[in-house]
């Protein structure tokens, strides 16, 4: 492939990414290749059995500056645009559809990265938008599944739920975080 | 600073109310070196109100203040201080300020004044008339009596457009300490308000055509304005949103940034969608709404808009319409208000103190802010309302007040949380009606002397969280472990700093908080989690030197403290960080001379070390240490009977904050036993006058002798 080709395509795999960014979509390399393939923008790429396209897109997609690749639940790598659509909220896309894992690990994040509990009802917010039901139901089959007996919870004085991982916070300490988030409004 | 520097618009004026006299004074020649805001009030006091004036009487006076940047583009840059001998202080009256927000700095400074001192009384009540060079002094009668509103409403129809009106309400007439004064009908500085009644000065309204003059290049400060408001967060600061969202790698579900597309002002006429991107500048006031932070998102409905001061595009001054309130309570259903006075009603209920989503917590805000903000009654930082609270359920009242006026007052509605009891209690208390009445409207302090009642009562009272001198807590310990004490032990009211405050609840994780606070204070060890904390150290001490000058700082520049400093930011690009030099970067393009950060924190010290000076003066001692920079028992305990530096507690070590107030001396450049300056370290500051006479007056530390 000429540089003036490679330059082209390395062009249209960021365009294809941001677009799919602004859409709030992840996308895989084999979606990539596919809108490339339909737009007529693919046709030098090798094709199966003498190379792997895909393998080559990632190979563009790792060289784009501003692209990140996450590894989905699904097993296979997506990308996007860290301008357009941040780590954390790639993350919270890829789980969108593993009420568990999502809830799992956006506690996990927050325990271990600020640190600090959560508010049971982040989860009925955007971008989670779940029914408490949902919420409890997920919360009780994370409590019967070894891997995540780190997800717990505490309620403050005044009955709120908070969420944490024991994997990074103390009880003792959880509690306070979550009595001085839950006093804020009334500590102007 | 040259005279014909920008930002300043070069003139003070001066209102004798007792001869009438009118006159003018060069800014620059007097106050040029210490900016506007309290350092104007501070050098008028020091110079022209001798130590042991009451706050009443008509040798003190009111130095209504703004500042360099107010009246610019400067975002956030709409504060008026007003400084003078502060009513509520206790147990005896010392310099204070109170600070109110909207537009009366800028159309103040439109109308060609830095500043406003009123002295002397008035023998019948009064209102100034400032419009540019007219100014008159006018009769009050028909307006004496009246709540704030009206007294804005027919003060406005007089003047005509374009005017903002402060005025006092009944409470400021009564001469009531807790008086307050309010701009354009919600936006009010505590305390100060029965300073202007004992002067017979019912209001000062102002119009002003002029503007301010940008004596630099106009390209880069617009190019600098642009820049602030890209690193603009949601209100106080915080810059991540409270949810997860494709533009922001960070979240805190605490953080005040809360509005996002899908939210709407539901009472707004026709309701507002909000829409579009976070991160559109033209989009920042849909940020922040104080009703739904601090009432729970069922305040949404009832949002109109937000509203605020000159030049902000936060608007943390959050307009309700909730038309409930009129048939139950006979009030306007509309009202606004921010923060503490947006809760003043809500927080006398113990049932509904912290209460979110909660309808009746709504209309008790309703009725509260209606009621306070007509009559001029002030919370002072709502420790009016924790009074209120252990008076009542500690049994003090029903053991000290006579049994008729007990009896008198329906606690019935006040065990139910019913928002009625406020019709009554209220007034009572602006109207200074009652034994009960009396005491609340003189401040804390009161219901120690007048009841008997042991100040340690309060002091060793978590609950109450108050601090000393009368007053409550600002953002101490349980935010900030020792930097939040040394700010609260430095003022003689509450501490009004939030450049602390906004720093570690900007919502960003801990470590990214601790690279930016390496960068700016030195090392990451210049702030701890909140209830994770390491013991003092010199770091901590310079972030609470910093936080006390910019506070200093915003007061005299007239930006809005309650937002900056900016030494955080949105920007993943910047590491998230702010600029620090931001302040100093405005000052030098709006005077044209070149000032930068040390130069112009040195300014703020400036100001700083001179209320230190006052209080020193009027104290009549040099022994600030032992005799004014207190912490209640209160910070020594913990409820569960924890050890300092245990996580999850904030209880502090009494040696290791008597160590980090050395530190803090010591950065001061004070004598570290009394915590006093010495006279070269006045002169240092270019306040060697002062320094001169507090030495003569056997006021400075003696080691130095
Ligand atoms: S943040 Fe609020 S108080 Fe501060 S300047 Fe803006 S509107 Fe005024």
């Amino acid at each position: 492939m000429s540089e003036a080709n490679a330059d082209d395509l390395a062009q249209a795999v960021l365009d294809t990414v941001r677009e799919a960014s602004a859409a709030m979509r992840l996308i895989a390399a084999d979606e990539i290749l596919e809108q490339l393939l339909a737009r007529g923008v693919a046709t030098q790429l090798p094709t199966p059995p003498e190379a792997n396209p895909c393998l080559l897109l990632a190979a563009i997609l790792a060289g784009l500056p501003g692209i990140a690749a996450l590894n989905s639940l699904s097993g296979r790598p997506v990308y996007h645009d860290l301008a357009l659509l941040s780590r954390t909220y790639a993350r919270i896309l890829d789980r969108k559809d593993a009420t568990e894992v999502l809830l799992a690990e956006e506690i996990r994040s927050n325990s271990r990265d600020y640190p600090r509990p959560v508010p049971v009802e982040l989860f009925e917010k955007t971008p989670f938008n779940l029914a408490p039901e949902t919420i409890a139901a997920a919360l009780k089959t994370l409590s019967c599944d070894q891997e995540f007996q780190d997800i717990t919870s505490l309620t403050t004085a005044a009955g709120a739920v908070y969420l944490f991982s024991t994997l990074y916070l103390k009880r003792g300490y959880a509690v306070f975080l979550a009595e001085q988030e839950a006093s804020l409004a009334g500590n102007p | 600073m040259a005279v014909r520097s920008g930002g300043f618009v070069g003139k003070v004026l001066r209102v004798d109310l007792s001869t009438g006299k009118i006159s003018t004074e060069d800014t620059l020649e007097r106050y040029g070196a210490l900016l506007g805001g309290a350092g104007i009030g501070y050098r008028v006091l020091w110079d022209e109100v001798p130590a042991g004036t009451g706050p009443f009487d008509p040798a003190n006076k009111l130095i209504f203040a703004a500042g360099l940047l107010v009246g610019t583009s400067v975002p956030c840059n709409g504060r008026t201080t007003i400084t003078t001998i502060f009513p509520t202080c206790w147990p005896r009256p010392l310099v204070g300020s109170g600070h109110m927000g909207g537009h009366f700095a800028a159309k103040l400074k439109y109308a060609g004044y830095d500043a406003l001192i009123v002295e002397g009384k008035a023998d019948k009540p009064v209102w100034l008339m400032i419009r540019d060079a007219h100014v008159e002094i006018r009769d009050a009668g028909h307006v004496w009596g009246t709540g704030i509103r009206r007294t804005t409403l027919e003060i406005s129809q007089e003047m005509g457009p374009d005017c903002v009106v402060a005025a006092i309400g009944q409470a400021g007439e009564n001469q009531a300490p807790m008086g307050m004064v309010v701009n354009s009908v919600s936006h009010s500085a505590g305390g100060v308000g029965g300073v202007m009644g004992g002067k017979n000065l019912k209001a000062v309204a102002v119009q002003g055509s002029g503007a301010v003059r940008i004596a630099g290049d106009m390209a880069a400060w617009e190019k600098l304005i642009k820049f602030h408001l890209s690193i603009l967060g949601g209100n106080n600061q915080h810059v991540v949103p409270s949810f997860p969202t494709p533009q922001a790698e960070y979240y805190n579900p605490a953080s005040r940034w809360i509005g996002q597309p899908g939210k709407r002002w539901g009472a707004a006429k026709p309701p507002v969608e909000i829409t579009g991107t976070l991160r559109d500048p033209n989009r920042i006031a849909y940020r922040t709404n104080s009703a739904a932070y601090f009432l729970g998102d069922a305040a949404w409905k009832y949002t109109v808009r937000g509203n605020g001061c000159t030049a902000c595009p936060i608007r943390c001054h959050t307009m309700l319409k909730v038309p409930s309130v009129t048939t139950k309570y006979g009030i306007p259903d509309t009202g606004q208000n921010t923060c503490v006075a947006l809760m003043f009603g809500r927080s006398f209920f113990t049932q509904l103190a912290g209460q979110k989503n909660s309808e009746t917590a709504i209309e008790a805000c309703m009725v509260g802010m209606h009621l306070a903000d007509d009559l001029g009654l002030w919370s002072n930082y709502g420790q009016l309302q924790r009074d209120l609270r252990k008076l009542y359920e500690g049994g003090y009242l029903k053991a000290r007040l006579g049994s008729k006026e007990y009896a008198s007052i329906p606690w019935e509605k006040y065990d139910n949380a019913d928002p009625a009891f406020l019709l009554d209690l209220i007034p009572r208390i602006a109207n200074r009606q009652g034994e009960l009445g009396e005491v609340l409207s003189r401040g804390t302090g009161a219901i120690f002397d007048h009841w008997s009642i042991p100040e340690a009562q309060w002091a060793e009272d978590h609950t109450t969280t108050y601090w000393k001198m009368g007053h409550p807590k600002h953002h101490a310990n349980e935010d900030d472990g020792q930097c939040g004490v040394i700010i609260n032990t430095q003022y003689n009211r509450d501490a009004q700093c939030h450049s602390h405050t906004n720093f570690v609840r900007n919502g960003l994780p801990l470590e990214v908080q601790k690279k930016l606070a390496a960068a700016i204070w030195g090392s990451p060890d210049a702030l701890d989690a909140p209830g994770d904390y390491t013991p003092a150290n010199v770091p901590k001490a310079r972030r609470a030197k910093w936080s006390l000058v910019r506070k200093e700082l915003h007061d005299a520049l007239g930006v809005c403290n309650w937002m900056g400093p900016w030494a955080a930011s949105p920007l993943q690009e910047r590491g998230y960080a702010g600029d620090d030099s931001l302040e100093s970067k405005f000052v030098s393009l709006a005077t044209g001379q070149a000032m930068d950060r040390e130069g112009l924190d040195q300014a703020g010290e400036r100001i700083f070390t001179l209320h230190r000076a006052l209080t020193i003066r009027d104290m009549g001692h040099v022994d600030m240490r032992a005799g004014h920079d207190l912490v209640p028992p209160w910070v020594f305990k913990d409820q569960n009977g924890a050890a300092p530096f245990t996580k999850g507690s904030i209880r502090m070590d009494p040696d290791d904050i008597a160590r980090a107030m050395e530190y803090f001396y010591e950065i001061m450049g004070w004598d570290k036993k009394t915590g006093a300056p010495g006279k070269a370290r006045y002169a240092e500051l270019g306040l060697a006058d002062v320094g001169e006479a507090l030495d003569a007056a056997g006021l400075t530390p003696k080691a130095e002798k």
